[in-house]
C-alpha cells in the first residue's frame, strides 16, 4: 500500500469538510467535550454524601445550613478527550475494486482532523494480526496533525487482523472519548471482546464497516471457486445462482445487524459505509442520521 | 422419409460439438475475493426455492441442442410420404378476350388464376400440375410439374390475349391427359357456362350483370369529299342509348357523333360522316363505359399511300409497255433506252426489254428477250430459235397455288411467236406460265439475289401478244407478283394472322403490337406472317433499301368474344373419371420452423435470466 492518500488535495477538502460542518452542524461528537467522569471544573453536576476524608472546601454549606446534613458538591472532569482509531490492516481491506483500504485511511484522516479541530487528542493505530501499530500517537492540534498524518500513506494492508485480540490489551483510555474501529468485519474472529473492553472503560465507541460494491451486490454467476485473499486455505466452491445470491445477501444482512446491535447493546454505535461512497456523503447523510455529527 | 437437401444433416455435428463446449465450460472459475467468510456463511441461510434453477444449465443444453437439431432439419427439409393422397391437376385457363371482362375490382383472367393458385396451394404436396392456356391458339404452359412454386409463378406471369377460344385443341390436349390417367382431375376455368361437360369441372369465374356494347363491321368510303364511316353497334344485356363518335387522323375531338338506342341483343347498323379529301385512319369509337374495353372501337388505316412503288423500264421500243403500265398502276413509270442505262437504284422493278443488263439490280425485274446469259438470274442462254412459222404459245396446266395465281384471268390461246430464246439451266424454283415445243418461255420465280424475277423468252414485238387480250391481266398479275403489296388489307379479326409479303429489297419489317411489343418478322420467304393476339392498331416498319415506309393494320376483338351471355355447347373428355390417389407429401416446414423459433426463444430467455435479470 504505497498509494498517497493524504495530500494536499485531501487536506484542502478535509478544510472544506470541517467548514461545512462547522457551518452547518454544531460540532464533532455533540460538541460539548465533557468527561464521563467527575472531576475539578467549575460546571457542577451533582451532590453527594460528606464522607470523612473528602475534600472541606467542597461541602456545601448552605445545604449544612438547611438539611442539618454535610453535602459534597460534585463537578464534571475537564479533562482533554483522546480519540482513538483503530484501523483494520488486514489484506481484505486493500482487495477488490473499490479500495476499502484508501476509504479506511480517508474516513480515519477526517475523524482525526474533526477531533483536533475540537483540541482533542488523537491517536491512530493499525490493527496488525493480534498487535497494534502506532501510527500517529497523541496527536494535539492542527500543526501536530498536520505533521503526523502523513503517515497513513505509508500504512501496507498485508496482514491478517483480530480485532480483539490487538485491542483488549492494549491501553484503550478510560471514559475520554471516542475509540472508532474501522473494518470490514469480514472474519469469524471474535471482536465483541473488544466491543466490552472499550465499553467497561466507558469509551463511546464507534464502529465502521467498509464493504465494497462486489461485496454488497455480488456479481459472480456460475461455476465459482472463491478463495480467501487473507487465507488460502478458506474457499468457497459452489455453483452460484439467484437462491445462493439471495443466502449471501442474508448472510450479509445478518452480520451487518449483528455488529450493529452488539455495539448499541454496548452504548457504542455503528456505521455501514460503502466504500464507494464520498466522504461528504458519508458525513453528512450517515452521521447525521445516527445523530454522530449533530 | 426423404430429405430434399441431406447435405443439411451435417448440422448435427454441431450437437456433439457443443456438448464437448458444455464439459470444457463446466470447470470452476476461480478467483480471490477479500474474504469468504461471507459466502460461507450464505450455505446457513441458502434456500432452494426455484428447483429447477439448478438445472439452468443442463436445461440451456437441451434447448441449443434442440435449436442444432431442427436447425439442421430445416436445412435438410424431410419430407415425409403420405399414402393416397396426392392428385393429378389438370387446369384450361381460358386466355380468350373475353376474359377481359370486369368482374368486380379484378377481370375474369385474374379471378381465374386466383382460383387455380389457391387450388395449386391447397393441394397435397406430390400433386402434379397441367396447365393449358386457351385462346386462338392452345399452349401447355406447364406439364405435370410437382413445384407448387414454379406452378404458380408461372401462372402468374400469364397474360389474357384478346383473341377468340377455339376449344376443339384445349379438348384434345386435355383428353391426352385424361386418357393416361382416368384420375386427372381437370378444370375448365373460363368465363362461361357450358351445356355438357363431363369429367371436366367447369369453373365460371364470371360475375352477373355483366355490361358489354360492341362495335362491328366498320367499314369507309371517301366520296366526293365526305367520309362515311359505318359500321353495326349493340349492346348485349340491357337496353341502352349508345354514344357514337368518329375521330379522323388520330385526332382527340370527334368529327361527328350519334346517339342510337339499341335493344338487348340486337345489332344496329349506324353512319357517321364528315368532310375529309382523305384520310390516313378514323375510328369509330362507342364511348359509353362497359365491362369489357376491347371491342367498343374499331379503327379503319388507309393503306393505298404507302403501297406505291417506281417502275423502271429500259427498252428501245417501251410503247406497248409503257401503255399498259400506266393504265394498270398509279406507280411511277420511268422509261429510258438501253443506252441510257447505268444501273440506276431505287426502283421497285426494273423491266429490260431485249437487253441483257451486265448485272442483275436488287430488285424485283423483268427479262424479256434476254439473249444473254447474266449472273445471279438463275438461268442461261443457249441461242435464238427462228421459227419458220409462227408457234403458238402453251399456257400452263400446273395446279400450283403459284401458277393459278399468275395465270388468273389469262386464257392462253391464240398467242404466236415468230422467234424465241431458248434457256437451259433453270432453276426448280421458276414457275413457267408458257412454253413452247416444252421450252419455257414466260415464267417467274426468285433469282440468286433473292429478288423476285419474271422471263419472258421471246420478243413483244415478235408475237401477237400485247394484241391479245390475256395481256392485261397476265402483266397485272406479274406486276402484283413482282411488286405485291405489303400488306393485303387493314382490318383484322384479332386471333387471325397477318400476311407480309416480303418483296425484292425488303430488308427488315418490324411489327409494333399495340401494346409495344417489337417483332421482326423473318424476311427469307416470300410471305411473313405474323399473329394477332391483341386488339388494337400493329405498325409494320418496312426497311427496303434504304426506304422506310410504314403501314398500319387494326386488329378488332373477335364478334364471338364480345357476348357475355353466350354458352357453350359442350366441353367433355371421354372416359370414366377414376378417382385413385397417388402417394402425396408431408413437408413440416412450417412446424419445423415454429419450433426452431420457440426453441431459440427459449434458448435466449434462459440466457438472459441467468444474465442479466438476477442482477
Amino acid at each position: 500500500m504505497k498509494k498517497v492518500v493524504i495530500d494536499e488535495s485531501f487536506l484542502g477538502q478535509l478544510e472544506q469538510l470541517g467548514t461545512l460542518l462547522k457551518n452547518n452542524v454544531a460540532g464533532m461528537f455533540g460538541g460539548n467535550r465533557r468527561s464521563k467522569n467527575l472531576g475539578s471544573s467549575c460546571e457542577f453536576a451533582d451532590y453527594r454524601d460528606y464522607m470523612p476524608g473528602d475534600d472541606v472546601t467542597k461541602i456545601d454549606w448552605n445545604a449544612y445550613a438547611r438539611f442539618d446534613k454535610l453535602y459534597e458538591k460534585l463537578y464534571f472532569d475537564e479533562r482533554q478527550m483522546h480519540t482513538r482509531i483503530y484501523i483494520d490492516a488486514s489484506r481484505s481491506m486493500a482487495h477488490g475494486s473499490d479500495d476499502k483500504a484508501i476509504a479506511s485511511i480517508k474516513l480515519a484522516a477526517a475523524f482525526a482532523y474533526l477531533s483536533v479541530c475540537e483540541m482533542d487528542k488523537v491517536s491512530i493505530y493499525a490493527i496488525r494480526g493480534a498487535a497494534l501499530e502506532e501510527i500517529a500517537v497523541g496527536m494535539v492540534g492542527k500543526d501536530s496533525y498536520l505533521n503526523c498524518i502523513n503517515r497513513l500513506n505509508e500504512l501496507e494492508f498485508d496482514s491478517d487482523s483480530r480485532i480483539s485480540e490487538a485491542i483488549v490489551p492494549s491501553v484503550v483510555g478510560r471514559g475520554d472519548g471516542y475509540s472508532i474501529i474501522i473494518s470490514d468485519f469480514l472474519t469469524d474472529e471474535n471482536f465483541e471482546a473488544a466491543i466490552d473492553r472499550l465499553a467497561e472503560q466507558k469509551r463511546d465507541i464507534l464502529c465502521v464497516q467498509i464493504l465494497a460494491r462486489e461485496e454488497i451486490n455480488p456479481q459472480f454467476r456460475g461455476k465459482m471457486h472463491l478463495f480467501d485473499s487473507e487465507d488460502q486455505s478458506k474457499f468457497f466452491r459452489k455453483k452460484i445462482d439467484q437462491d445462493v445470491v439471495r443466502a449471501y445477501k442474508d448472510a450479509l444482512k445478518y452480520v451487518t445487524d449483528r455488529i450493529r446491535l452488539y455495539c448499541e447493546s454496548r452504548g457504542g454505535q455503528y456505521l455501514f459505509a460503502p466504500a464507494y461512497l464520498t466522504l461528504p456523503e458519508i458525513f453528512f447523510d450517515k452521521f447525521v442520521d445516527m445523530g454522530v455529527v449533530k | 422419409m426423404s430429405f430434399l437437401y441431406p447435405l443439411g444433416l451435417l448440422g448435427l455435428i454441431g450437437v456433439p460439438l457443443l456438448i464437448l463446449i458444455y464439459i470444457l465450460r463446466s470447470k470452476y472459475n476461480e478467483q480471490t475475493i477479500p474474504s469468504t467468510y461471507l459466502w460461507t456463511l450464505s450455505e446457513k441461510f441458502f434456500k432452494r426455492r426455484n428447483p429447477l434453477s439448478g438445472l439452468t444449465g443442463i436445461i440451456s443444453l437441451i434447448l441449443q441442442i434442440l435449436t442444432v437439431i431442427f436447425a439442421s432439419l430445416l436445412i435438410a427439409r424431410p419430407i415425409f410420404v403420405v399414402p393416397a393422397s396426392a392428385s393429378e391437376y389438370c387446369f384450361i385457363l381460358d386466355s380468350s378476350g373475353s376474359m377481359n371482362t370486369q368482374s368486380g375490382s379484378k377481370t375474369c383472367f385474374e379471378r381465374a388464376k386466383d382460383y387455380i393458385e389457391d387450388e395449386i396451394d391447397d393441394a397435397r404436396l406430390g400433386s402434379s400440375y397441367t396447365l393449358i392456356t386457351l385462346s386462338s391458339d392452345t399452349a401447355v404452359v406447364y406439364e405435370r410439374i410437382t413445384d407448387k412454386d414454379i406452378a404458380i409463378d408461372l401462372l402468374e406471369e400469364l397474360e389474357c390475349y384478346d383473341s377468340s377460344a377455339d376449344n376443339s385443341d384445349a379438348i384434345a390436349k386435355a383428353q391426352e391427359y385424361f386418357n393416361e390417367n382416368t384420375s386427372t382431375l381437370v378444370y375448365f376455368v373460363t368465363d362461361k357456362d357450358y351445356n355438357i361437360s363431363e369429367n371436366v369441372e367447369i369453373v365460371n369465374v364470371s360475375s352477373q350483370n355483366v355490361k358489354n356494347y360492341a362495335i362491328s363491321e366498320v367499314m369507309g368510303n371517301l366520296t366526293e369529299g365526305t367520309l362515311y364511316a359505318s359500321g353495326n353497334v349493340i349492346s348485349y344485356t340491357s337496353d341502352e342509348t349508345l354514344d357514337i363518335a368518329l375521330y379522323v387522323n388520330g385526332g382527340d375531338k370527334p368529327a361527328d357523333t350519334l346517339s342510337i338506342s339499341v335493344k338487348a341483343g340486337e345489332s344496329m347498323p349506324v353512319e357517321l360522316s364528315c368532310k375529309a379529301a382523305s384520310y390516313d385512319s378514323f375510328r369509330l369509337v362507342i364511348t359509353n363505359k362497359d365491362d369489357l374495353a376491347i371491342d367498343n372501337e374499331i379503327t379503319c388505316h388507309n393503306l393505298n399511300s404507302e403501297a406505291s412503288y417506281s417502275i423502271l423500264i429500259v427498252s428501245e421500243t417501251p410503247f406497248f409497255l409503257e401503255a399498259l403500265l400506266d393504265a394498270l398502276t398509279d406507280s411511277m413509270v420511268d422509261v429510258i433506252t438501253p443506252r441510257e442505262y447505268a444501273s440506276q437504284g431505287g426502283y421497285g422493278l426494273y423491266i429490260f426489254h431485249s437487253f441483257t443488263p451486265e448485272t442483275l439490280p436488287d430488285a424485283a425485274v423483268w427479262l424479256i428477250n434476254s439473249s444473254e446469259s447474266v449472273d445471279d438470274s438463275g438461268f442461261g442462254v443457249r441461242g435464238i430459235n427462228e421459227l419458220d412459222a409462227p408457234g403458238e404459245l402453251v399456257r400452263s396446266q400446273s395446279t400450283s397455288s403459284q401458277a393459278r395465281k399468275l395465270l388468273d384471268g389469262v386464257i392462253g390461246r391464240d398467242i404466236y411467236i415468230s422467234e424465241y430464246v431458248k434457256y437451259s439451266g433453270m432453276y426448280t424454283q421458276f414457275t413457267t406460265l408458257f412454253s413452247y415445243d416444252s421450252n419455257p418461255l414466260i415464267f417467274a420465280g426468285v433469282n440468286a439475289l433473292g429478288n423476285r424475277e419474271v422471263v419472258f423468252g421471246f420478243d413483244l414485238h415478235k408475237s401477237d401478244m400485247p394484241l391479245s387480250s390475256d395481256f392485261a391481266p397476265l402483266i397485272s398479275n406479274l406486276l402484283e407478283y413482282s411488286c405485291p403489296d405489303i400488306i393485303d388489307r387493314s382490318g383484322f379479326t384479332c386471333g387471325e394472322e397477318a400476311e407480309i409479303n416480303i418483296t425484292a429489297n425488303i430488308d427488315s419489317v418490324k411489327a409494333i403490337s399495340p401494346d409495344g411489343e417489337e417483332t421482326y418478322l423473318d424476311t427469307s420467304t416470300d410471305i411473313s406472317r405474323l399473329a394477332l393476339d391483341r386488339v388494337g392498331t400493329y405498325t409494320f416498319e418496312v426497311s427496303a433499301a434504304g426506304d422506310k415506309r410504314t403501314y398500319r393494320i387494326y386488329s378488332a376483338a373477335a364478334v364471338s368474344e364480345s357476348n357475355p351471355a353466350s354458352t357453350g355447347e359442350d366441353f367433355s373428355l371421354i372416359g370414366e373419371q377414376t378417382y385413385e390417389k397417388t402417394d402425396g407429401e408431408f413437408d413440416p416446414l412450417v412446424i419445423l420452423f415454429v419450433l426452431l423459433a420457440i426453441v431459440f426463444t427459449a434458448d435466449w430467455m434462459v440466457y438472459c435470466y441467468e444474465k442479466y435479470q438476477l442482477r
